[in-house]
């Protein structure tokens, strides 16, 4: 019998992946242009969609991407091995660079104003990329699942914090809810997806 | 005072999707100061972490400007410029290649003139020559500016995967504009496309499903910029 088969095949294909990033990295460390281009195929189209998202402008999550990836290049012992894999770490930066600009922006409170509506008015949008593509292969679809099987109201802060860049304490503000719930529910629903996505209980 | 780890916990969760805020971020801070080089406040921080950098894969993917990593580079070795004898072994290195490979092409073309009549375009009457660059092997266009067809040529191309071809794009102004697919044959490609070049300032290829797309869903593997 086949003991659990497709768990089994599917983390020897990620860390089959994550093993091939580091060692990217590591050509990377010593200035091997190829790899750089290489990485950056491999996870700028996603680095520009997770930007697109946060700062909802092409032009900005291009440059976004462009200025996570030089950074990339000119400091990559900023990658951490023992603390998880190339591209969390990836995603990590431009995330970190996205949010950044959006709570810069004075435009800031309509656009998360607009986030707001839209999530609430078109969960259809989220669940657009959570629902639509669970049929395709590979991690998109591990990702959309996991947020799926979330419940509702956990799936929207953690939708709101992480793709909409809005704080804690903006989310409660738009929501309504005390801060507190804003807290517990990501804390809830972070925990689901760490055992779905990482596999790590605690 | 110091937090258990359930409450460092809820915090480390926040902050790993950046909503942490407010007196929230000083006093996570303070407590991990506190707890100093704990392993189980390190293992959850990295936990979080590493699951949410795993969201963004949940959005489909956008392609990115073609030039982009060029351009990173170029600015990156602009600052921190090269050893002179490692910009002249690129520089030699490169027109080696590109050498190599119009002379290959002009092999080619004069092998294949005799499909002029089947395809209507004097294949040695071509005026431009472009070699395309990123991927392994080798790769070149051959074109005349306003006129329709375009020879391609490669060789030791990389194997585009079961059920994917090569797909060859303009880019005008940022746009793509397919100009047909191509799929090598141990490696190796002559093909004759119907199509023009137009004001097209890059040339790039992807790798795509048979389907041929009408937009590039994946970054370009070569890319040649047409003078």
């Amino acid at each position: 019998m086949d003991a659990c088969p497709t768990l089994t095949r599917g983390a020897v294909v990620i860390d089959l992946i994550e093993a091939h990033d580091k060692e990217l990295v590591e050509r990377v460390r010593r200035r091997d242009e190829e790899a750089f281009r290489s990485l950056f195929a491999r996870y700028a189209p996603a680095a520009k969609a997770l930007a697109q998202r946060i700062v909802r402008q092409a032009h900005l999550a291009e440059e976004i991407v462009q200025e996570a990836f030089l950074a990339v290049w000119k400091n990559p012992g900023g990658y951490d091995g023992e603390r998880g894999s190339v591209r969390s770490w990836l995603m990590g930066t431009v995330h970190h660079r996205a949010v950044d600009l959006v709570r810069r922006e004075e435009a800031h409170r309509r656009r998360a104003e607009h986030a707001v509506v839209d999530v609430r008015e078109e969960q259809a949008d989220h669940a657009d990329d959570v629902a639509v593509e669970l049929d395709r292969p590979g991690e998109g679809a591990l990702v959309r699942a996991a947020l799926k099987g979330l419940p509702d109201e956990q799936r929207e802060v953690i939708e709101l914090m992480y793709f909409s860049g809005l704080s804690q304490s903006q989310i409660a503000e738009r929501t309504g809810l005390p801060l507190g719930t804003v807290k517990s529910r990501t804390l809830l629903g972070m925990r689901r997806l760490r055992v779905a996505l990482v596999g790590v209980e605690r | 005072m110091t937090l258990d780890h359930t409450l460092i916990e809820e915090l480390l969760a926040v902050r790993s999707l950046g909503g942490l805020d407010g007196e929230d971020l000083e006093t996570l801070e303070r407590e991990l100061t506190e707890h100093g080089a704990c392993e189980e406040c390190r293992q959850l921080r990295d936990g979080f972490d590493q699951t949410a950098g795993r969201l963004a894969f949940a959005l489909e993917p956008l392609p990115v400007d073609p030039t982009m990593a060029n351009r990173i580079l170029s600015e990156a070795w602009g600052r921190e410029a090269p050893a002179v004898d490692e910009l002249a072994e690129r520089r030699t290195g490169r027109w080696r290649r590109a050498l190599a490979v119009a002379a290959s092409f002009v092999v080619l073309i004069a092998g294949v003139a005799v499909l002029r009549d089947t395809v209507g375009v004097d294949l040695v009457a071509l005026q431009r020559f472009l070699v395309l660059e990123g991927g392994e092997g080798s790769l070149a266009l051959a074109y005349t500016p306003g006129e329709r067809g375009i020879v391609v040529w490669g060789q030791d191309l990389p194997d585009p995967g079961a059920g994917n071809v090569y797909e060859l794009w303009a880019f005008a102004d940022g746009t793509p504009i397919s100009q047909g697919c191509l799929e090598p044959s141990n490696g190796n490609l002559a093909a004759f496309l119907n199509a023009e070049i137009g004001d097209a300032q890059l040339m790039a290829v992807t790798v795509e499903s048979a389907a041929c797309p009408d937009s590039p869903t994946t970054v370009p593997v070569y890319t040649g910029e047409l003078v």
